[in-house]
C-alpha cells in the first residue's frame, strides 16, 4: 500500500490533520489504534483555560503567558486562529454548529454542576450564560445511570443559580435492563420516540426558564434532535458534559469520518502502528499490526497524532524512561517513575505534559535540536512542553499543530 | 466514678484476633466490648495477601505453626466457608531451586498433617497454563483465599448477637489501675469527640502489631517486633489457585488470586514502627520480578497497587538490638504465644495475644479465653470451631458469583462498578443502611477497587449519595441535609491515589492520566482542601 500522507491516530488533532490534507488535494491514509480524545474529552473545543493554576477569561491574549516550547509558541496565533476557524466552519456544515471565539473564554455545564472553562461550546451545550437568569430544571432520563441530578443541582445551587432535580420517564423502548448513553442518543435520533418522550420532559421541567440535561440528544443526526426536543418542550435545553464516551465527541467523530470518507481518504481503524522504515533521514513507510501480519505502508509524509502518554503515542516505562510507540522517536524521561505523577490527584502530574520535542515545523528532533527526521510531523497531545487536561489547551492545541502541518504539507508537490 | 459501660471484658484491637476472642467470649456467654482506634481491619487484618495459609510454607522450618494452620484451614472451611475461596495452592519448583529443600518440603508437611500431592510438569501446566514454562514439578496443598472482611464483619455480627458491644472509631487512651488491677480503660469517641471511660473486670490485649503500645498503657512491659511486608496488586488473577515458589521463604515467593486481582507477597523487614508502611518502589520491582519467575506473564502485567501490612512479631525475649530496622524477621516463629501478665508482670487481671496469624485467630482466642474462663470461673467450653459462623448457608465464595446472579436477575444486573461487579441494587441498599461514605461503600463492596481505580464507578456511586438526599445544598452545612458529596467524592479519590504512585506506569499510567482527565478535565474538580499526600501522615497511607 501507499499514500502521500499516512496519519497515524484518530484523536483531535489526527481528525483535523487528515481532513484538510485531503481538502487540500493529498492522497492520505488514517491509520488507528482506536478511538481518541474526541471520545474521552467533554464534547466542547478548549483552547486555553488556565495559565499556571489560573483561570484564563481571554485564550489568545494568555497565550503569551505560556512557558517557552509551548506548541502554541512554535505554531504562533495565526495557526491558532486558523485552526479554530477552520473548525467552526466545518462543524457548522457538518451540522454542529459551535458557539463562541478565540476573545474570550466560555462556561461549559457538566454533569457535576461545576462551570469548567471552554473556547467552542457545541449549541446545545451553550446555554449556561442564561442559567442566572431564572428557575433551572436539572432533568435525568429515568433509568440512565451516568447522571445525578441532585449532584448537578447541588453545585449549581452553590453558586447561586436556583436550581431543582428531577426526572423524566423514558418511554417505551426496547431495553429491558439497563442502558448507556449511546443507546439512549440513538434512540433520541427517533422523532417518534422525540414526541414521545417531550411531554414527560416537559412535566419534569415544570415550568422552569431552562432545563439542563445529560448530553444525550442525538447520536448520528447532528445538532437537530436537540433543536426538536427543545421545540417540543418549549424551553432552552442544554446538555452537561458527561462522562466517557462524550456523546458530542461521538457526534463530531461521525461527521469528521463522513468527510474523510466524501474525501476519499482511506482509513485503517483497529490497526496499530508500530514501526516506521527508513532511507537516510526519511521515513519511507510506516508498519502497521493487522490480525495475522504487519503491514507495510509507502509514504511520503508521516503525521503522527498518536497523543501523548494518556492517548498511548508514549509508553512510560517502570525505571522512568518514556518510549514513542511509532517511530521509537526521543523523548525526555524521568528520573525515576515516583516523578511521573503529583502527590495529589486531583493536582497537576508531570506525565501529562511529557511529549515528543520539535523544531518550528513540528519535527521531531534530538536534545541537540537537530531534526531527527526530515518527513515526520508531530501534532496534538504527542507534544511536549503542554498539559491538555492542566491547562485546558487539548483541541486547541491539535488544531493549531494540524493548522500548521497543513500549511507545510498542502503546498508539498506528490512526487 | 460513673462510667458509660460496664463491662466484664474490655478487647483491645478490631483486628481478627480481638474479633475472634470477643466471638469466643460471647459464645462463653461473657458480655465483652471490644474497642477498635480505626474501623475493624484497618490493621494488619486488612493488609495482608488473604492467603488461607495450609500451612504448607512453614512445613520445613516452624512446624508448630505448620500445625496450626492445617488445624484452622480445616476449622474455618467448616465455621466460615463463605469468606473463603476454595482454590488450592502449588508450591512450585524452579530450575534453579534446591530438590534437597523439596525433600524437606514433603517430608515436613507429612509431619505436619498437610497433605500434599506432586505434580509432575505436564501436570503442573496443565493445572496453571500460565506457569513458567520450566518449573520441574509442583506439590498441591489445601492453600486458599480467605476475605478478611467478609470473615470480620461475620465474627462481629455473631458477637453482637449474643449481647457484646463493638466500638469502633474508639481508640484507647488510658488505663485506671488500682493496685494490681485495671479497673477501667478509657477510651475516645473520635465520632462524639470527647472520652469515655469503660468500666471492666478484665482486660484481653489483641491489639497485634500495636499490643506493645497497649502494654505501655497499662504499664506493663511488651515488646513487639514489627514485621513490615510489602505487597503488589495486580489487576488479573493469572492463576486459579495459590503459586509459592518452593524454596526457602523469600521475598516474591507467593502469588495469591483474590477476587478480580491477583496480590504478589512479600517481603519480610524488621522496622522500627508498625505504623511504618511505606513501599518502596524497589520493593515493588523485586516482588514483580520474582514472581514473574514462576508466572512470567506478570511481567508485563498491569500492576494497581502496592501496600504494606505490619506483621504482629513476638519473641518473648527479644534480641538485644531489638529496637530497630533492617532485619529479616523471617527467622521469627510464626507462632501464638497468650502473654501471662498475672504471672510475669503483677498485673493480676489483663492478658495479651501475640504473634499469630490470620488463619490461626481463632485458636488464638481460644487459647487466651481459656485461660480467662479458668480465672473467671466460667465452665462454658469454647464453641467456636462448631459454631458456623452467620453468612455461612450458601458453601464456598466463588469468584464468578456476581456475575452469575447478574445473569439470573436482570433487575439485579445494572451496573455501578464493572470492574468489581458492584451492581446499583447493591449501592442502593448500603446507601439506604446509612453509609454515607464513598470509603466504607468501597470496604464494604470492592467498590473502586478494579484495574480502572474508580474512573466510572466512583461518580456514579455519588451520584446516587446525591440522589439519596436531594435537599442538600452541597455547602456541607447542618442546615442543608448532609455532608457535601462532591468533596466527600474528592476526599476518596485523593485516599484512593495515596501511595499508588510506586506502581503507576505502562497502562496504569494511561489509566491515572485518563482518569485525571475525566474527574479534572472534564468534571472541572480540584480538590482544594484535599491535603496532599506529603503532608498527610504515615498511618494512613497507602492500601487498606
Amino acid at each position: 500500500m501507499r499514500a502521500d500522507v499516512v496519519v497515524v491516530g484518530a484523536g483531535p488533532a489526527g481528525l483535523a490533520t487528515a481532513t484538510r490534507l485531503a481538502e487540500a488535494g493529498r492522497q492520505v491514509l488514517v491509520l488507528a489504534r482506536g478511538n481518541g480524545f474526541t471520545h474521552w474529552g467533554a464534547g466542547s473545543v478548549d483552547v486555553l483555560g488556565r495559565v499556571g493554576g489560573e483561570p484564563v477569561d481571554q485564550p489568545l491574549e494568555a497565550i503569551g503567558r505560556l512557558p517557552e516550547g509551548h506548541p502554541y509558541h512554535l505554531v504562533g496565533q495565526a495557526a491558532v486562529r486558523d485552526g479554530v476557524d477552520w473548525f467552526a466552519s466545518f462543524a457548522a456544515a457538518a451540522g454542529l454548529p459551535h458557539t463562541g471565539d478565540l476573545e474570550r473564554n466560555r462556561a461549559q455545564l457538566t454533569a457535576f454542576g461545576t462551570l469548567r472553562t471552554t473556547c467552542l461550546l457545541p449549541e446545545p451545550a451553550a446555554g449556561p450564560e442564561g442559567l442566572h437568569t431564572g428557575r433551572v430544571a436539572v432533568v435525568n432520563f429515568a433509568g440512565f445511570r451516568d447522571f445525578s441530578p441532585a449532584l448537578c443541582a447541588t453545585r449549581l445551587r452553590r453558586a447561586g443559580i436556583d436550581a431543582t432535580p428531577a426526572s423524566a420517564p423514558l418511554p417505551a423502548w426496547d431495553h429491558d435492563r439497563y442502558f448507556t448513553g449511546v443507546e439512549l442518543a440513538r434512540a433520541i435520533d427517533d422523532a417518534g420516540f422525540r414526541r414521545r418522550l417531550a411531554p414527560g420532559l416537559a412535566r419534569a421541567a415544570a415550568g422552569a426558564e431552562v432545563v439542563v440535561v445529560p448530553a444525550v440528544l442525538g447520536l448520528n443526526r447532528g445538532h437537530e434532535p436537540w433543536a426538536d426536543l427543545q421545540s417540543l418542550v418549549g424551553a432552552p435545553l442544554v446538555e452537561a458534559a458527561t462522562a466517557p464516551p462524550s456523546i458530542p465527541g461521538l457526534r463530531l467523530f461521525a461527521a469528521y469520518r463522513a468527510r474523510l470518507e466524501s474525501l476519499g481518504v482511506r482509513w485503517q481503524f483497529g490497526f496499530p502502528a508500530v514501526g516506521v522504515e527508513r532511507d537516510g533521514d526519511r521515513v519511507t513507510a510506516v508498519r502497521s499490526e493487522g490480525a495475522s501480519r504487519v503491514l507495510a505502508t509507502r509514504c511520503q509524509e508521516l503525521v503522527l497524532a498518536t497523543g501523548g502518554v494518556a492517548g498511548n503515542g508514549i509508553e512510560a516505562n517502570r525505571d522512568g524512561t518514556l518510549t514513542e510507540r511509532v517511530a521509537g522517536l526521543p523523548v525526555d524521561g524521568f528520573e525515576d517513575r515516583l516523578a511521573y505523577l503529583g502527590g495529589r490527584f486531583l493536582g497537576d502530574h508531570p506525565l501529562a505534559a511529557a511529549g515528543v520535542r520539535v523544531d518550528a515545523e513540528l519535527r521531531p528532533v534530538d536534545a541537540s535540536g537537530e531534526p531527527v527526521a526530515a518527513n515526520i510531523h508531530c501534532v496534538g497531545g504527542l507534544l511536549a512542553a503542554h498539559d491538555p487536561t492542566a491547562e485546558g489547551s487539548r483541541e486547541g492545541v491539535a488544531l493549531a499543530t494540524a493548522a500548521r502541518v497543513v500549511a507545510l504539507l498542502a503546498a508539498t508537490p506528490a512526487r | 466514678m460513673t462510667h458509660l459501660i460496664e463491662t466484664d471484658v474490655v478487647v483491645v484491637g478490631g483486628g481478627v484476633t480481638g474479633v475472634a476472642v470477643l466471638r469466643d467470649l460471647a459464645l462463653r456467654g461473657v458480655h465483652a466490648v471490644l474497642v477498635e482506634r480505626f474501623d475493624l481491619g484497618t490493621g494488619t487484618s486488612g493488609r495482608w495477601h488473604g492467603l488461607l495459609h495450609s500451612g504448607a510454607r512453614y512445613a520445613v522450618r516452624d512446624q508448630e505453626s505448620a500445625r496450626e494452620c492445617i488445624e484452622e484451614n480445616t476449622t474455618l472451611r467448616r465455621i466460615a466457608p463463605h469468606t473463603i475461596e476454595d482454590i488450592g495452592g502449588l508450591f512450585v519448583l524452579l530450575p534453579g531451586d534446591d530438590e534437597a529443600y523439596a525433600e524437606q518440603f514433603v517430608e515436613g508437611c507429612r509431619a505436619s498433617g498437610i497433605p500434599t500431592e506432586e505434580l509432575s510438569a505436564a501436570a503442573s501446566h496443565r493445572r496453571e497454563p500460565l506457569l513458567a514454562p520450566d518449573v520441574r514439578l509442583a506439590f498441591a496443598v489445601p492453600d486458599g483465599g480467605i476475605d478478611s472482611w467478609g470473615l470480620l464483619r461475620s465474627m462481629a455480627a455473631d458477637a453482637e448477637a449474643r449481647g457484646c458491644k463493638v466500638l469502633v472509631r474508639h481508640p484507647l487512651v488510658g488505663m485506671e489501675r488500682n493496685g494490681d488491677r485495671i479497673t477501667a480503660v478509657r477510651v475516645h469517641d473520635a465520632v462524639a469527640g470527647e472520652d469515655r471511660t469503660i468500666g471492666c473486670q478484665w482486660v484481653v490485649n489483641a491489639a497485634g502489631a500495636w499490643a506493645g503500645d497497649v502494654g505501655k498503657m497499662a504499664g506493663v512491659p511488651l515488646t513487639m517486633i514489627a514485621g513490615k511486608g510489602v505487597m503488589v496488586v495486580m489487576a488479573s488473577r493469572y492463576v486459579r489457585g495459590v503459586i509459592n515458589a518452593c524454596r526457602k521463604p523469600a521475598d516474591g515467593d507467593i502469588i495469591v488470586p483474590q477476587h478480580e486481582v491477583a496480590i504478589l507477597g512479600t517481603t519480610s523487614e524488621q522496622v522500627a514502627s508498625a505504623d511504618d508502611i511505606s513501599v518502596p518502589p524497589a520493593d515493588v520491582d523485586r516482588m514483580i520480578d520474582m514472581c514473574a519467575q514462576m508466572v512470567p506473564a506478570i511481567a508485563s502485567g498491569r500492576v494497581l497497587r502496592a501496600f504494606a501490612g505490619s506483621r504482629p512479631l513476638y519473641v518473648a525475649e527479644p534480641p538485644a538490638d531489638g529496637d530497630g530496622g533492617g532485619g529479616d524477621t523471617r527467622e521469627v516463629s510464626r507462632t501464638f504465644t497468650v502473654v501471662d501478665h498475672p504471672r510475669l508482670d503483677g498485673l493480676d487481671n489483663m492478658y495479651s495475644i501475640v504473634g499469630g496469624k490470620l488463619t490461626t485467630c481463632r485458636q488464638m482466642a481460644e487459647a487466651v479465653v481459656d485461660r480467662l474462663a479458668e480465672r473467671m470461673g466460667v465452665t462454658e467450653p469454647c464453641r467456636t470451631a462448631t459454631e458456623v459462623l452467620p453468612g455461612a448457608d450458601h458453601g464456598t465464595h466463588q469468584v464468578a458469583e456476581p456475575l452469575a446472579r447478574v445473569e439470573r436477575d436482570k433487575a439485579y444486573g445494572e451496573l455501578i462498578c464493572e470492574c468489581e461487579l458492584v451492581t446499583r441494587a447493591q449501592v442502593r441498599d448500603a446507601v439506604a443502611s446509612g453509609l454515607t461514605e464513598l470509603e466504607d461503600l468501597r470496604r464494604k463492596l470492592r467498590l473502586g477497587y478494579g484495574p480502572c481505580q474508580a474512573a466510572f464507578c466512583a461518580w456514579r456511586a455519588a451520584g446516587m449519595l446525591a440522589d439519596a438526599r436531594p435537599t442538600g445544598n452541597g455547602s456541607g452545612s447542618a442546615a442543608d441535609g448532609g455532608p457535601d458529596v462532591v468533596a466527600g467524592l474528592e476526599r476518596f479519590l485523593e485516599e484512593r491515589w495515596r501511595g499508588q504512585r510506586s506502581t503507576i506506569w505502562g497502562d496504569q499510567a494511561r489509566q491515572a492520566l485518563l482518569n485525571h482527565a475525566i474527574y479534572r478535565g472534564i468534571f472541572d474538580l480540584h480538590g482544594e482542601g484535599v491535603p496532599d499526600e506529603a503532608a498527610a501522615p504515615s498511618a494512613r497511607a497507602g492500601e487498606d
